[in-house]
């Protein structure tokens, strides 16, 4: 036998499988309904979520496709009880948006935002309030404003002249949208229909000192677009960076080696935090049921230690020398982190004054900003915001759960707003072995545009948690983060902005407040038509000021343009499922924390109910009467299964068993992934690896070669399978009780099926192809989306611990589990519903 | 009867030696009877003991002493306290009169036994440094505390808090880096909330695995007071490192300095770690607290240190607080056995006024010093640490003082360096004087110098008859930490005669300057409480009193007015006492005021009388040194004059003398014996300076220079501006300078004296 293709008879003698299935390396048949009409587009086979990274040609085409000449886009209706779902159709991007003509003057394919930055549930708009409540599609538009720029992306073009060109009655900022008129020495804005004068230098390039064509302004051909801020958006001067470390040095702590972990990672990347400027501060506090600060006078080479235990009152033991510089004060910094973990080896201490830390985190910043980042692996336990612990597995699945995925106590959320107010945000790494009240904690990060992370049960014993833990937050201390950032959202005239979710603080009605912006996090706006529009198209526009954290105050502009229009069918034909599922993650956690699980739940069912039900009376001829079809429009045909997705996932599922932490995480996920985070999240991806086609997991130009994507459900596991499912947060590798020894050999390095464990693991990389291209793969599922987290691979053994397989086999969505249904069963739930009069 | 033999042998110096033998003569003699006793008094000749006292049984507890009737044959002996009899313990058996155990030989009225249980702690020492100072001061201040911890005993435990701003307690004896527990400046912190904040209670711990004991350094007292040995080159490391306290001060503000959070974080973590054991507070302030509780002013410049007339008018913001809150701290540390040692380096006051209980009801030290950099602080603070002759400090801890009396006297109090003991024993008196209703004190720490004044009164009514050899017995028992870490117990019992009314052997035994000494002490613990105007006139009517009642006169003729010679410098004493500046306060700040006074309670009769009355020594070219009268009359050109003040020591060139030195005469040739008159007054001055606590401040001056200011305010000024030259002289060359003062001299007081003593008409 050559390569990587063995017959498991040559290669052990035992039986084969029942039937001789084929197992990996063998071409399989394509699934029937692969073919279904509706799905000849080939879809790319490189993974991602489509867009990330489409070449030059694919957009070009895209933008022939968008048609500028008013083109409208086409309604296909499905039945979703006979055309199964397909999960590439959730890579493909969303339907195109067809401008009327004359809309832009500009040749660029970039002229709209990319939907990776900003998306909107429709990509035609609704030109009355009726007409939007008839559609039932809810109206919102998904931000992604500082998405990372992965190495084959194009940056955000820069606009450095200091030339703005604003509306001066709707602020909006120049865009490829504007008519220019009077000869060019006007421009009239697309929002609000005021005429303004273009600024004096807009045809001036000031770097050549010569006339432009203004056509070559980034701000003319570019939906996302950055301008350097001349000095009236500067409200004071850049403030050095900031870092303040809060390390929980408890017992608890210690002994789970996070303390030990954290600092290495700090003291690794220290090279890494952003310090264009130099002036970047990095300050530790430790904090147990006191605090212990350090303090580095210059000149001295070993750290202090001051320990307040005034946790009720806390202070500053000191009015400086208790933040360094990193770079000038770089031995006495990395003598601390490198003996940190050894002072604290001997501590007995359970509490947690985590309260204290963050009040004296905050006085350390509060008069420059920057980011308090909490390590903490305990309950706080005293001193201001002391938590109970409040878990209590008997109301699980009651009515009284959402309780406990409420704030336990005021002080996270008053302390926030003070924090936003200072420009400080909060970053929380959670690792306690027991409950640490997630729901409470989480909403520092929240109300500070922070990010949250959880890791339950850590131990850094375990090489995987280690290298998890140390993987994501060294890439948050990586990020190029923007600080001191407000983002407002504009719309044109007859649009209004009535809601707000994610990780911000509302300032005012539409302001959102951000000290520091992390990359790759979501913000949902809701929207809806106040007056009725006459304008072909409707311009959104999110503006995002801010400061670079190289010091350079800057606006970065994501502009998207849809048309307008009167006719149902032309909205259901836009709609974007991926948005639209977006809108509903955050709606349902909202429901479930203001209300009640339950309703959060009903909620996702009835509106659900209420958009196929507005479809089949008005696109199809059924009309209100029963029908025994259940119609969608073709590009909405994954939403069922997304909704069912999100039913199933832990911050929304119905269930008895789920601790609070784990769901609140989970909440927490799902209010702020960005969409190409988030539909893996509900909707995860599934493969199958033993028997993909021999490209899988080499690489040709666009990277890793994955294979295709299955249809969520058990019936496609095979006995002597590998599978790997993943929801961009776990990745399982399921094995087959059958599988091979020779898969096992190759994968795993061990004998047989039986010396395999389930659980954690680090994959080792064998010297043989099939183990290279599973690796592969595995490496390309934790690369291939922009974000920074780094998913724990497990091993799941089909008939090993019943935890990690029922775990593994709820991702497994299509599945009923439990009295949740299968994808049929709810499609037929649906349809009885759609075709009563309950609705 | 030699006075200073009885010292000698019982460190006791007695009012009067033969006691009125009713209550009412005893009233009739105006100095109470009392006693200036100096408990740990260098005896050299004392043997050890190194057995266990033989004491009377409970309640009575007196100890076996010469003074004991002993029964040879019956083996008992008859306690003259309280008449019991008791046998005498089974090892005693062989006593006869030729084989008598120490205790009970007559040259051993005083004795001390060596306990067999030994101190379970060794001795504490606590440094409480303020960082508020420049450089200069600091440096100074860390090289003498680094060089105390090489006079310290190896075993003894030591810690440090560290205070500006903000106190810190340093954890010595954490390895890692310098580590230590920050207290924020303006809080009051309850005893408990520092015991849970230095993590000194055991809550909220992870448990020891089974089968691993939990380190015991891990927390409570050990990684705060660590041995010396052991924690030398870290607080030496420390201590060297030791900054400027870091909090900025505008130019028109004082540091903010929170001497009463650290001391009271002190004094808690020793009352929770090591209560009822022998541990030193020791402060070193560089200035007044600013910051919270006990503060003295605001740290606002414009708002001056409070004065003696600020304090007189009542209109000090901070002054009844702050008392009030050391008057706390004092409380809790005395009680358990703790000492506070107040040493100021600071040019203005450090509110060592509102601070003074600590050291006065713990018998600290108080030492003022212009700056850390003076040898006066240097010098002083070495001097704490004085060795006996077998490298033990001469001090001892924790000590409790017992009186105990024979039936016919009672005790009526104790002026000193403690507190009651609040033992409400049969020997306990009616009247009060000083610290009273108790017959037992502590005394929480004590030296070679500690000297109490105990008060008695006598209780027999008038008229029983007096037995022959009637005698009163006192017996005074002292029971303390030797710094070796023994328990000790030194026994003083002295017996004295009663005497009918009206015997002369009463006035005969009157020691006229251990009684100026303990009316000294009365009237400075009076004028603590009350105004000083009552004081004086309380201590002239008292002067009156014993003149009419001693002295030989005629009624109605201040001339025929002669009072004997155990008498007759007690008159001068009290003038030199009225001026002086325990009572007249007015020229010194309040904070000198509290300590000359807290000194005057620690010291022996002959050190208290120099301070009541300096010396004055003379030298000529002509004539050998001599001790002259303290008197304006003894200023003269040719002469060189020697001051003691106790406080003070100084030497003034009269203005010839001051010439010829000027123009350096004393260097050349053939002027060898202006050299010598010039060195000689500096040898002497020398001498007085070795044994004394505190180094006094020493200066030399010149006839007319500034600084004779010094001796001219102690001399009695008969030739003022105003007087004419009472002694007939004048104020003419060579007889003596003129002062200019408005006080009377002692020759107008004590002619006031004669005619008020004798019923004359003043005018
Ligand atoms: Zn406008
Ligand atoms: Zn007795």
């Amino acid at each position: 036998s050559g390569g990587q293709l063995f017959t498991p008879g040559e290669a052990a003698p035992v039986q084969a499988p029942v039937g001789g299935s084929p197992y990996y390396g063998q071409q399989q048949q394509q699934p029937e309904y692969i073919n279904a009409p509706g799905y000849a587009q080939p879809v790319a086979p490189h993974g991602g979520l489509g867009y990330s990274g489409q070449p030059v040609d694919q957009l070009t085409n895209q933008f022939q496709q968008m048609g500028m000449g008013g083109q409208k886009q086409q309604l296909y209706t499905t039945n979703l009880l006979t055309s199964p779902p397909d999960p590439r159709e959730i890579l493909t991007g969303p339907p195109e948006i067809n401008l009327p003509p004359g809309a832009t003057l500009s040749q660029s394919p970039f002229v709209n935002a990319h939907p990776s930055y900003q998306r909107c549930t429709v990509n035609a708009f609704p030109s009355s309030s009726s007409l939007a409540s008839k559609a039932k599609i809810p109206l919102a538009v998904v931000i992604t404003p500082y998405k990372s720029i992965k190495e084959h992306e194009e940056p955000v073009p820069l606009v450095s002249d200091m030339v703005i060109a604003r509306c001066r009655r709707c602020r909006m900022y120049m865009n490829p949208f504007v008519s220019f008129i009077d000869g060019g020495s006007r421009w009239r804005c697309p929002m609000c229909s005021l005429v303004n004068e273009v600024p004096q230098m807009f045809d001036w390039d000031q770097t050549n000192n010569q006339s432009l064509d203004r056509w070559q302004r980034a701000e003319l051909n570019h939906g996302v677009v950055e301008f350097v801020a001349p000095a009236e958006y500067v409200v004071r001067p850049p403030q050095p960076l900031a870092y303040v470390f809060l390390i929980d040095v408890s017992h608890t702590a210690i002994q789970s080696g996070m303390v030990a972990t954290a600092t290495r990672t700090i003291m690794e990347s220290l090279d890494r935090l952003p310090n264009q400027d130099g002036r970047t501060r990095v300050s530790i506090i430790g904090f147990d049921s006191a605090l212990y600060f350090f303090s580095t006078p210059p000149g001295v080479e070993e750290p202090r230690m001051l320990v307040v235990s005034d946790v009720d009152d806390v202070f500053l033991p000191q009015p400086h020398d208790l933040f360094v510089n990193i770079v000038e004060a770089r031995a006495v910094l990395e003598s601390l982190l490198g003996r940190f973990n050894d002072m604290f080896k001997e501590n007995h201490d359970l509490g947690s004054a985590l309260g204290a830390a963050l009040q004296a985190g905050f006085k350390l910043i509060n008069n420059t900003g920057g980011k308090l980042i909490v390590l903490s692996a305990s309950l706080p336990s005293t001193g201001p915001g002391a938590l109970k612990n409040r878990e209590d597995p008997k109301v699980f699945g009651t009515p009284k759960e959402s309780q406990l995925l409420q704030a336990a106590s005021p002080f996270y959320k008053t302390f926030a707003i003070e924090c936003s107010k200072a420009q400080v945000s909060v970053d929380m790494f959670l690792s306690s072995p027991g409950y640490q009240d997630v729901a409470t904690l989480a909403a520092l990060p929240h109300y500070t545009s922070g990010q949250t992370f959880f890791y339950p049960a850590f131990n850094a014993a375990r090489s995987e948690d280690a290298v998890k833990f140390a993987h994501e937050f060294g890439e948050v201390l990586a990020q190029p983060i923007m600080v001191e950032t407000i983002i407002r959202v504009r719309a044109s005239r007859g649009v209004r902005m009535s809601s707000f979710h994610g990780n911000f603080f509302l300032r005012s009605t539409d302001l959102l407040a951000m000290p520091t912006v992390p990359n790759d996090v979501s913000y949902t706006i809701e929207l809806e038509v106040e007056e009725t529009i006459s304008q072909p198209y409707i311009i959104i526009q999110t503006g995002v000021l801010h400061t670079t954290c190289a010091g350079e105050r800057r606006v970065r502009v994501v502009t998207t343009a849809i048309p307008t229009t009167s006719n149902l069918s032309e909205i259901y034909a836009s709609v974007d499922q991926v948005a639209v599922a977006t809108y509903f993650a955050n709606k349902a956690v909202e429901r479930a924390v203001m209300y009640k699980l339950e309703d959060a739940r009903d909620l996702l069912h009835n509106k659900l109910v209420e958009i196929l039900q507005a479809y089949k009376s008005s696109m199809t001829a059924a009309g209100a009467g029963a029908s025994a079809q259940l119609a969608i429009s073709e590009n909405m045909k994954m939403l069922p299964l997304l909704i069912l997705g999100l039913l199933k996932n832990v911050g929304i599922r119905q269930s008895a068993q789920i601790p609070s932490d784990l769901r609140a995480y989970a909440q927490v996920l799902l209010t702020s992934l960005p969409a190409e985070m988030l539909m893996p999240y509900i909707h995860p991806m599934f493969y199958s690896l033993h028997n993909m086609p021999a490209e899988c997991g080499t690489i040709d130009e666009q990277g890793v070669i994955m294979p295709t994507p299955l249809p969520l459900t058990t019936e496609r596991l095979e006995r002597h399978g590998l599978y790997l499912i993943e929801d961009g947060q776990t990745i399982f590798l399921f094995v087959g009780r059958d599988a091979v020894p020779q898969l096992i050999i190759d994968v795993f390095d061990l004998p047989n099926y039986e010396t395999l464990r389930g659980g954690k693991m680090t994959l080792p990389l064998l010297d043989n192809p099939f183990s290279q291209r599973v690796t592969a793969i595995v490496a390309k599922v934790r690369e291939m989306r922009h974000g920074v987290y780094y998913p724990h691979l497990y091993v799941v053994k089909e008939d090993g611990e019943p935890p990690l397989r029922l775990w593994a086999l709820s991702l497994l969505i299509q599945d009923r589990a439990d009295v949740l249904p299968s994808y049929q069963q709810f499609i037929g739930q649906l349809k009885d519903k759609v075709n009563g009069n309950s609705y | 009867m030699n006075f200073e033999d009885v010292e000698e042998r019982d460190g006791i110096r007695l009012s009067w030696n033969v006691w009125p033998s009713s209550r009412i003569e005893a009233n009739r003699t105006v100095v109470p009877i009392a006693a200036l006793y100096t408990p740990l008094k260098e005896r050299d000749d004392l043997p050890p003991v190194l057995y266990e006292p033989v004491t009377c049984k409970p309640p009575c507890r007196g100890v076996l002493n010469p003074y004991c009737q002993i029964d040879i044959r019956g083996k008992l002996w008859i306690c003259p306290f309280c008449l019991s009899r008791n046998p005498f313990p089974p090892h005693y058996r062989d006593i006869s009169n030729t084989n008598l155990p120490a205790e009970l030989l007559p040259k051993y009225t005083t004795i001390e036994y060596t306990l067999s249980r030994p101190a379970q702690v060794p001795p504490i020492f606590l440094f409480v440094v303020d960082t508020c100072m420049d450089e200069e001061d600091l440096k100074a201040l860390r090289d003498a505390l680094v060089v105390s911890l090489s006079l310290l005993p190896p075993y003894a435990l030591v810690g440090l808090i560290t205070y500006g701003t903000m106190a810190q307690v340093h954890e010595l004896g954490y390895a890692e880096c310098n580590k230590s527990y920050v207290f924020r400046g303006g809080k009051e912190y309850q005893p408990k909330q520092i015991q849970e904040m230095l993590g000194l209670t055991a809550q909220n711990r992870a448990a020891p695995r089974p089968g691993q004991p939990m380190p015991p350094q891990a927390f409570g007292a050990a990684r705060f007071l660590l041995p010396v040995q052991q924690c030398e080159f870290q607080l030496t490391g420390i201590l060297e490192s030791l900054a400027r306290d870091p909090w900025p001060v505008a130019s028109d503000k004082r540091p903010l300095r929170c001497t009463g959070v650290a001391l009271s974080v002190a004094v808690g973590l020793l009352e929770t770690t090591f209560p009822n054991t022998g541990a030193r507070i020791m402060v070193f302030a560089g200035g007044p607290a600013t910051e919270g509780p006990g503060m003295v002013v605001s740290n606002e410049l414009k708002e001056p240190i409070r004065s003696h007339h600020d304090i007189d008018r009542d209109s000090v913001k901070h002054y009844k607080r702050a008392i009030k809150f050391y008057e706390g701290l004092a409380k809790r540390a005395s009680d358990n056995g703790h000492v506070v040692d107040l040493f100021a380096g600071c040019l203005d006051q450090v509110g060592l006024l509102e601070m003074r209980s600590l050291a006065n009801s713990t018998n600290g030290a108080i030492v003022l010093s212009d700056s850390f950099a003076t040898s006066i602080f240097k010098q002083t603070f070495l001097r704490v640490f004085n060795k006996d002759d077998q490298g033990y400090l001469q001090m001892g801890f924790n000590a409790t003082f017992d009186v105990q009396t024979t039936k016919e006297i009672k005790v009526s109090g104790l002026i000193g360096h403690a507190i009651s003991a609040a033992k409400k024993s049969g020997c306990v008196g009616e009247t009060e004087i000083g610290i009273g209703q108790t017959s037992a004190w502590k005394v929480n720490t004590i030296n070679p110098r500690t000297s109490e004044a105990v008060y008695f009164e006598v209780v027999t009514p008038a008229g029983q008859p007096l037995q022959p050899n009637s005698r009163g017995l006192i017996q005074f028992v002292t029971h303390y930490q030797h710094s070796s870490g023994q328990m000790r117990l030194r026994v003083t019992t002295i017996a004295r005669n009663f005497a009918e009314a009206g015997s002369p052997a009463i006035a005969a035994s009157f020691d006229q300057e251990a009684a100026a000494v303990l009316m000294a002490r009365i009237a400075v613990f009076k004028a603590e409480i009350d105004d000083s105007p009552d004081v004086l006139r309380w201590l002239d009517r008292m002067l009156i009193r014993l003149c009419q009642k001693f002295a030989d006169y005629r009624k109605e003729d201040s001339t025929s007015f002669r009072l004997s010679d155990n008498f007759s410098i007690y008159p001068q004493f009290m003038f030199h006492l009225r001026r002086s500046q325990f009572l007249q306060v007015f020229n010194n700040s309040p904070d000198e005021t509290a300590f000359y006074r807290h000194v005057l309670n620690e010291e022996d009769v002959n050190n208290s009388l120099i301070m009541i009355q300096p010396t004055l020594m003379s030298y000529g070219l002509d004539s050998a040194p001599q001790p002259v009268l303290l008197d304006s009359v003894s200023i003269k050109p040719d002469v060189v004059l020697l001051l003691d003040t106790f406080f003070h020591i100084l030497i003034f060139h009269g203005s010839t003398v001051a010439q010829w030195r000027k123009a350096g005469y004393q260097d050349q040739e053939g002027y060898e014996n202006l050299k010598e008159l010039l060195e000689l007054p500096v040898r002497d001055a020398q001498d007085l300076l070795t044994d004394r606590f505190p180094i006094p401040r020493y200066i030399v001056c010149d006839q007319g220079g500034s600084q004779a200011r010094f001796l001219l305010s102690k001399l009695n000024p008969s030739t003022t501006h105003m007087s004419g030259g009472l002694y007939g002289t004048g104020a003419g060359a060579g007889a003596g300078a003129a002062i200019f003062t408005d006080d009377v001299s002692l020759q107008v007081f004590m002619e006031h004296l004669k005619r008020l003593a004798v019923g004359a008409q003043t005018n």
